[in-house]
């Protein structure tokens, strides 16, 4: 049911290797990474954003929102802080008032970009929930998400995330996982009595899975393959496209997101694939549900589907027969935020573990309210930010530990590592699970 | 021309002007700009409600935010309405939208007028201080912050020294109340005090945006 600590140590060596690549924007000068942050700035633009910019009144309510302003109480976390250098380069060159404002208003340098890198990636997670209290409706993440694109079109993503972009970029792979490890995974599960097809020619649905469950949740893999199985669907993995991480919109690098995006696209075309179904990440959801036909400019022609929703779906279909679970043990579901808040699949999990008989226990903070893990995306591999989300996973184990269920569950694969890795740190014993995982146990025969 | 003839004649004028246009100028600019283009699959089709809800729902935050924001959420509900009842239910007020729009409506006692005026001030005074003292409001403030509230503190001042006669002649006292006014006029279009309009459509666009994903802004 869950990851032994071999895998996650290695999995952890494997991300400490990160930081240390040489990123491949290093030898910009200051002027261009200004130039190139403003450029970024002024093509994502939009007028709802700009609403959003006129519209802030500096309340600040939206630091109490925010997970890492309480765990530490540092000013700087302040959401409304985190897009300033968007709002200056806003008021300057675009607002109606420009003219007016742009005296009193500091242009955006290099050395802002610099600071701003740490508010944007090690302290912010795009999370979202500041865009749930803001007074005046103002979506906080979706203009910090344009600082971070910014600040990356600069090349000052944080030099791990850099990494994993190259890589994705480079050599359609993440974390080194490339279609032979994939191979060997199948492989290696096939002995298991548990099949997987591989590149079939033509499939109704595709399934996308995540480099960490290949690496280290190896039993989720096996868990949604036994679960499209027993659907009776017609499924394939593709060793061109089963990657479902989309690092370019961790990074913030939207051609790398669009890349990322077209090989699934092209992929499920080929297949005459009607649905796409993508193992539990959060981030891997957003990017194709909800910007997958923004960044191609066209509608997808299948539709996208998180794992929850997939199995929720099967089940009220009758295709997918659930048995209640005997071993009694009650569970808190934790709400991913880019498959909650950013998603809107908050009722299919719960849903499921009903199907199950499992009680559930909402922590005090759930579903659009929810806390973040603490280390959604990409946050968790970067090496300096450990102690500040530390301190934010306090947050969550709080939570849980009210909650008082058995057992943690969850939908989302980089989630699972940050609790562990935060379980771990601070020697909790709670079971961390995944709701896959905790399915494919209760299938009914 | 007196000062008085002054601040009803043409300063008002000229400041209902700047006031009407700046904010047309300032709200259509804003939304003209480009728009992104929704592509993808809504789970739900009701952006237009779902917008039209969010006006309203996010007045009233979840528990879990409310217990954090308790203070300034009550204190900005207070003075935002013991504001509109000084503006709106104050006998010459009322005589004065007569004379613009041709109805009037019934006042309120002066007594209650001259409470909430003063109860708008204290908690405003309070809001300054905390606005100047508080790590985070203190750090993401700018100078507008600070004279959007000034600007609207001063009129009610004025309003209660005009009102009391305290301070000089009663006409004197009116127009300085006026200008006050007039002040805060020429300022809203370039300053926060936008958001009384602005508040709308960012809310509205908050609830088609996460409705048409599903959630509830």
């Amino acid at each position: 049911m869950s990851t032994s600590p071999a895998s996650l140590k290695d999995f952890l060596e494997r991300l400490a290797t990160l930081g240390k690549q040489p990123a491949s924007t290093a030898k910009l000068s200051d002027e261009e990474r200004v130039q190139r942050a403003g450029n970024s700035f002024l093509r994502e633009l939009t007028n709802s954003m700009a609403v959003d910019l006129e519209t802030c009144i500096h309340c600040g309510m939206c630091a109490e929102a925010c997970h890492f302003y309480e765990a530490t109480q540092d000013e700087r976390y302040t959401p409304a802080r985190k897009f300033d250098p968007l709002r200056r380069y806003y008021r300057r060159e675009l607002s109606p008032m420009r003219w007016l404002f742009r005296p009193f208003t500091r242009k955006v340098d290099a050395n802002d970009l610099r600071e701003w890198q740490v508010l944007v990636y090690d302290a912010c997670t795009g999370c979202g929930r500041c865009d749930m209290m803001c007074p005046m409706g103002i979506n906080i993440s979706e203009l910090i998400t344009v600082v971070r694109n910014g600040i990356a079109s600069a090349g000052l993503a944080p030099n791990e995330i850099q990494a994993l972009q190259d890589e994705q970029q480079n050599r359609n792979s993440v974390f080194g996982v490339e279609a032979d490890k994939l191979r060997e995974l199948i492989g290696q599960l096939k002995s298991r009595q548990i099949e997987i097809p591989l590149d079939k020619a033509k499939a109704d649905v595709l399934v996308l899975t995540t480099a960490v469950d290949v690496l280290l949740f190896n039993d989720a893999l096996a868990a949604l393959a036994k679960i499209m199985n027993r659907s009776g669907a017609n499924w394939t993995l593709s060793s061109a496209a089963f990657e479902a991480a989309n690092v370019g919109l961790i990074s913030g690098d939207t051609v790398a997101e669009t890349g990322a995006i077209r090989r699934i696209v092209e992929k499920a075309k080929a297949l005459g694939a009607k649905t796409v179904v993508i193992a539990e990440s959060g981030h891997a959801y957003q990017a194709l549900r909800w910007e997958g036909a923004e960044d191609t400019g066209a509608e997808l022609p299948f539709e996208v589907l998180a794992a929850s929703e997939f199995m929720a779906r099967e089940l009220d279909a009758g295709r997918l027969k659930l048995k209640k679970a005997q071993n009694g043990r009650s569970v808190s579901y934790h709400d991913p935020c880019r498959l909650g808040r950013h998603g809107g699949v908050y009722e299919e999990p719960r849903r499921l573990l009903d199907a199950m008989g499992i009680e559930h226990r909402e922590t005090d903070s759930s579903e659009r309210e929810n806390y973040c893990c603490g280390g959604g995306c990409g946050e968790y591999v970067i090496a300096r930010a450990a102690p500040l989300r530390q301190k934010a996973f306090e947050i969550k184990k709080r939570e849980f530990d009210k909650a008082a269920a058995d057992a943690v569950v969850t939908s989302c694969s980089n989630c699972r590592v940050n609790f562990l890795i935060g379980a771990e740190n601070a020697r909790w014993e709670k079971p961390i699970e995944s709701l896959v995982e905790m399915v494919a146990a209760n299938l009914a025969d | 021309m007196t000062l008085l003839d002054f601040a009803r004649g043409p300063a008002l004028q000229l400041s209902l002007v700047i006031l009407i246009a700046g904010s047309l100028w300032r709200l259509v600019g804003t939304i003209l700009l480009n728009a992104r283009k929704d592509l993808s699959r809504p789970r739900h089709k009701s952006a237009l409600a779902d917008g039209m809800k969010a006006i309203a729902t996010r007045s009233l935050p979840a528990h879990v935010f409310e217990k954090r924001i308790r203070f300034q959420h009550f204190s900005g509900y207070a003075w935002h309405i013991a504001l509109f009842v000084s503006v709106l239910f104050f006998a010459p007020h009322i005589l004065f939208f007569e004379s613009v729009l041709g109805f009037g409506w019934p006042g309120l006692p002066n007594g209650i007028i001259l409470a909430t005026a003063a109860i708008t001030i204290a908690i405003l005074v309070a809001l300054l201080i905390r606005r100047a003292s508080h790590p985070v409001q203190r750090l993401i403030s700018n100078a507008d912050d600070y004279i959007s509230i000034v600007l609207v503190i001063v009129p009610l001042v004025t309003g209660i020294l005009a009102f009391a006669h305290v301070g000089g002649r009663y006409e004197t006292l009116l127009a300085v109340h006026l200008l006050s006014v007039e002040a805060m006029f020429v300022w809203f279009p370039f300053g926060k005090l936008m958001h009384a309009a602005l508040t709308f459509p960012s809310r509205f666009q908050a609830g088609s945006s996460f409705g048409r994903k599903g959630v509830r802004a």
